[in-house]
């Protein structure tokens, strides 16, 4: 009795310190708006864009480049009057890059009833417990992030099966179908690597990205050396660093974050093993090589799109973000998440035009714009905006980068089709 | 001349429950003085409130001239009390030896300190043998002497024996006694709760009977060995 | 290659930062049979403490030289936080029921982490930590890292002091004393509210300088590094014998060992491939606690004591 007691309480402790950590976190929405925004009487209304990522703790510093890039569309929306009679305004929410923290935020979202619609999470992970919040509420989602392929084709998409599983789900990224096969035939292909070790974090995103890099490569004629997985918030890996080395490997890949990967790459060079460490879009953060420092040289990341400095169309876009003096790293995702923003005040448009410029009921303007959203059509800043019949982006860029004096270098950008 | 330990209406409470209520008596330097009772009647929270580990709710403790109320266990040690409590507790993982010099812990001549060691060993001859051992592989009844001869390592003005023949075999009693006997001719004071109430008389210069908390009859201890009511109630007789 | 040594040399290093922080976790539960919860961001402290140290001491300095100043200012806030937390909120629990301290201990550690993560500059993310070069010596097959001849350097110091300390002198006598049958202590003269200050002192020196062993190891410290590492060492402390201090080296050691052979080794046993490797590594060692707790519910080098209460 007294030890179920003990638990009952530690249990309810631990819960609540959660919650109030989760109260504490970043938002820039701390007023809500005088009007409640659910009936178009023409004049001037404003509707909330809801952004969740993770704003503090792992991955924050990409967390921050989801909000700012997506505060910057809204306030070129508003100075550019986009939709007319409509002021836009941003609600951050911080999840932590924890799942049961972004259900949370998906359902404060959804019953916030001045956010029409939502940019985020970074996370595949969190996303998959967000999608279906969002699908009851009729709520779209962009996710600029998201690489996991099940997020928009379902768990059986790698054997052809695709099956879209939320219609309110889209995203500006690319999937790990193509990340992770880009990035193993830039391996075998470029780098010459024969004979790569592959570990991943055990996480929808991670995991994902490991599984189909292995895939591609073994098809290529690739040996793969050995295979291991991690836990998040493990920080010795010095037992599997002497594993990679018995294994002979030429190249580590590794599916998951930075938070992991740089002790990892730190460790590997420090046990002896100069290798290559290889990864997807969750390690393409300048934290990893700020981390990681020497180590780090050589690594590889590859991330959806191509470079946003190198895009014409984003030097605003660059600008503005540094002017503000923004925190977090726009150079991943802050595009992409200017763009998911803009398909979104897009779609509000499409949605009042055919409305006779009012804007329907918040219940009925929430279905409307998924199907507006559906069929946007427009050129970003990361590129040509549209999404296919399950809710991907059809910009199907991808980059290479390495680290080359301390920062990520692109070295080459393409198009992957299997 | 005062008393060296004078009690005056002490009382000790467990929360609500009030285990001694209002006693008195004294001890003069060189007595034996015992308390005797039944089981339950507050001897044992009335040794444990002298020594400090007790906080009483009322009355007056004067040790030596000074009051004790408010003085920590540890200081009422220096002043020259020492307590062997009820049910022995010795360091059971510290070796013979390790026991009898915690006894003497807040004494810093090393020379005094290793003639009294030797002296216990001289008193107890048993622990001598075994000074080495863990004391807690030691019988109960050799156990007792070495709580004994802890208790004496702080050259205690006063000794507090709390119950030393519980659960000794006649023969191990036996020794306990004549010890106690022995160390009254050297003119060590003590306090001595018993349980066995024949034994303790017998050596007692003062004798005090408890009875639920309170002081029920007093005398010498002869005087009280060969009263009717003690007889009956305390030796067994009919 | 065989790996072998190489394994076992892993998992001495790390077992050899677990043993150091176990410490703290087994004087304190050995006294007053308290599990001090907060012990895991004392340690934690303890590494902000010598960072801060670092931080201000001119660039470029070396870090030989800095280390121990970093160890003394690592030292000094561990040991007041622990000190402090004993005198302010464990003390007035005393007596209380045993689940008021341990739900202070819990709430105390989340308001630890809180306040590095929010007031310390940086700390939402890993902070760098100086480290003694990266270059491995080898040793026949085995390659080791300076930060690791610290470790474990450290290590044997700090037991070696403990181990004389507490055998020879007067307080260490007093502590053992003081953890067999603290209300007799009172009686032999000890101040025993002086000896839970020191045990609470000697636990939190302790961390600290496994806080700076992990920074060095690991070149970065976080806010919530003392979760882990504070459960591990808790692990460490019940399985070799909570209340005995070579106990918590030992329990240490075989557990750092455990995870190293558990990520090397299980894989390669037929049928068990899904479960080996380093994702698996923190279960085989929770495997290895209950089978050790199963056959020796004491412990390692426990002693079978009655429940006091
Ligand atoms: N720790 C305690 N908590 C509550 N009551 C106690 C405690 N110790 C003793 N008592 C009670 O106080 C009374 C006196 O006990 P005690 O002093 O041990 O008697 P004696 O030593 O004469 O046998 C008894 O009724 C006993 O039940
Ligand atoms: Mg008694």
């Amino acid at each position: 009795m007294r030890h179920r007691s003990l638990l009952l309480l530690t249990t309810v402790l631990t819960t609540g310190a959660l919650t109030l950590t989760a109260c504490g976190s970043r938002s820039d929405d701390g007023k809500k708006s005088g009007d409640d925004g659910s009936s178009g009487t023409g004049s001037n209304i404003t509707l909330t864009i809801g952004v969740d990522a993770p704003l503090t703790g792992q991955n924050s510093a990409t967390g921050l480049g989801l909000q700012y890039g997506t505060q910057i569309a809204v306030d070129d929306a508003n100075s550019k009057k986009l939709v007319p009679g409509v002021t836009f305004k941003v609600k951050a929410l911080d999840d932590k890059a924890l799942p049961a923290t972004g259900q949370q935020n998906a359902t404060a979202l959804v019953q916030d009833s001045n956010v029409i619609a939502t940019v985020g999470p970074l996370n595949s992970g969190v996303a998959e417990s967000m999608q279906q919040v969002f699908a009851t509420a009729n709520m779209v989602e962009i996710s600029p992030a998201n690489t996991n392929p099940d997020l928009t084709q379902g768990k059986d998409w790698a054997s052809g099966k695709k099956v879209r599983p939320f219609k309110t789900y889209f995203r500006t990224a690319t999937t790990d179908a193509n990340q992770g096969g880009f990035a193993a035939d830039y391996a075998y292909n470029t780098l010459k690597k024969k004979n790569v070790f592959v570990v991943d974090d055990k996480q929808a995103y991670g995991a994902g990205l490991a599984a189909i890099f292995k895939g591609k490569f073994a098809s290529l004629g690739g040996k793969i050396a050995g295979t291991d997985h991690v836990n998040t918030g493990d920080t010795d890996y010095s037992a599997l660093v002497t594993k990679i080395k018995q294994s002979h490997a030429d190249m580590l890949y590794y599916g998951g974050q930075y938070d992991e990967s740089e002790l990892i790459t730190k460790q590997l060079k420090a046990g002896g093993v100069n290798i290559p460490l290889m990864g997807g879009d969750g390690m393409y953060s300048d934290t990893y090589i700020k981390t990681a420092g020497k180590a780090a040289t050589g690594d590889l990341a590859t991330s959806v799109g191509v470079p946003v400095s190198t895009l014409p169309a984003a030097q605003n876009f660059i600008k503005a973000y540094k002017a503000k003096g923004y925190p977090g790293d726009y150079g991943t995702y802050g595009g992409y998440s200017y763009d998911a923003a803009t398909a979104i005040i897009n779609a509000v448009k499409t949605v009042m035009d055919a409305n006779g410029g009012k804007l329907p009921a918040m219940n009925d303007a929430r279905a409307k714009l998924v199907d507006a959203v559906q069929k946007t059509d427009f050129d970003g800043i990361a590129g040509h905006v549209s999404f296919d019949q399950y809710g991907d982006t059809t910009n199907k860029q991808l980059t290479v980068y390495q680290v080359k004096n301390g920062a990520w270098t692109a070295v080459k950008s393409g198009v992957y089709s299997g | 001349m005062t008393a060296l330990l004078e009690v005056e209406d002490l009382r000790v409470a467990y929360g609500k429950i009030e285990a001694v209520k209002g006693i008195s008596f004294s001890v003069e330097a060189g007595q034996v003085v015992t308390l005797i009772g039944t089981n339950g009647a507050g001897k044992t929270t009335t040794l444990r409130t002298l020594s400090g580990l007790l906080k009483p709710i009322g009355g007056r403790v004067t040790f030596d001239g000074k009051v004790l109320s408010r003085i920590p266990p540890h200081k009422i040690v220096s002043l020259g009390l020492a307590h062997s409590p009820e049910g022995r507790h010795i360091f059971p993982r510290l070796t013979i030896e390790q026991n009898l010099l915690l006894g003497a812990f807040l004494r810093r001549d090393s020379a005094g300190i290793t003639r009294d060691v030797e002296r216990a060993y001289e008193l107890f001859p048993i622990l001598g043998e075994r000074r080495k051992q863990a004391a807690g592989t030691l019988s109960g009844g050799e156990q007792q002497m070495l709580a004994m001869g802890r208790a004496l390592m702080s050259q205690p003005k006063l000794l507090m024996l709390d119950e030393p023949s519980m659960g000794l075999s006649p023969i191990m009693m036996q020794k306990i006694m004549s010890t106690i006997v022995e160390l009254r001719s050297q003119g060590t004071t003590i306090l001595l709760v018993e349980q066995n109430a024949q034994a303790a008389l017998s050596l007692a210069d003062h004798a005090h009977v408890m009875e639920i908390g309170t002081i029920k009859l007093s005398g010498t201890g002869q005087d009280l060995l060969h009263d009717e009511g003690v007889r009956k109630t305390y030796l067994g007789e009919d | 290659m065989h790996t072998l040594p190489q394994q076992l040399a892993n998992g001495l290093f790390l077992g050899s930062m677990y043993g150091l922080i176990a410490i703290g976790y087994t004087m304190v539960y050995g006294i007053v049979q308290l599990i001090n919860f907060a012990h895991g961001e004392i340690f934690m402290t303890g590494a902000f403490g010598a960072l801060t140290v670092w931080n201000c001491l001119p660039d470029g300095m070396n870090i030989w030289a800095a280390l121990p100043l970093m160890l003394i200012g690592g030292a000094i806030v561990s040991v007041l936080i622990a000190v402090g937390a004993e005198r302010f909120a464990y003390r007035p629990l005393r007596g209380a029921p045993r689940l008021a301290p341990l739900i202070t201990a819990i709430g105390l550690s989340l308001a630890l982490q809180q306040a590095i993560f929010v007031w310390y500059p940086g700390a939402d993310n890993a902070k760098d930590f100086p480290q003694l070069g990266t270059h491995p010596y080898h040793l026949g097959s085995i390659a080791i890292q300076r930060n690791d001849i610290f470790l474990v350097a450290a290590a044997v110091v700090c037991m070696v002091g403990l181990a004389a300390f507490v055998r020879t002198s007067r307080t260490g006598r007093a502590m053992q004393a003081t953890a067999q049958d603290p209300d007799t202590a009172q009686l032999m003269g000890i101040d025993t509210n002086r000896i839970i200050v020191i045990a609470f002192a000697i636990g939190g020196l302790f961390a600290a300088v496994a806080g700076v062993a992990f920074g060095l190891k690991y070149g970065q410290i976080t806010y919530n590094m003392g979760f882990q590492a504070g459960l591990k060492a808790f692990t460490a402390a019940v399985l070799g014998g909570i209340g005995n201090i070579y106990g918590a080296m030992l329990g240490g050691l075989v557990l750092g060992i455990a995870e190293a052979c558990a990520t090397a080794y299980i894989a390669n046993i037929p049928g068990m491939h899904q479960l080996g490797g380093q994702g698996w590594a923190n279960v085989w060692a929770f495997v290895l606690l209950i089978v050790v707790l199963l056959v020796r519910p004491q412990g390692l080098l426990g002693e079978r004591v009655a429940d006091r209460a």
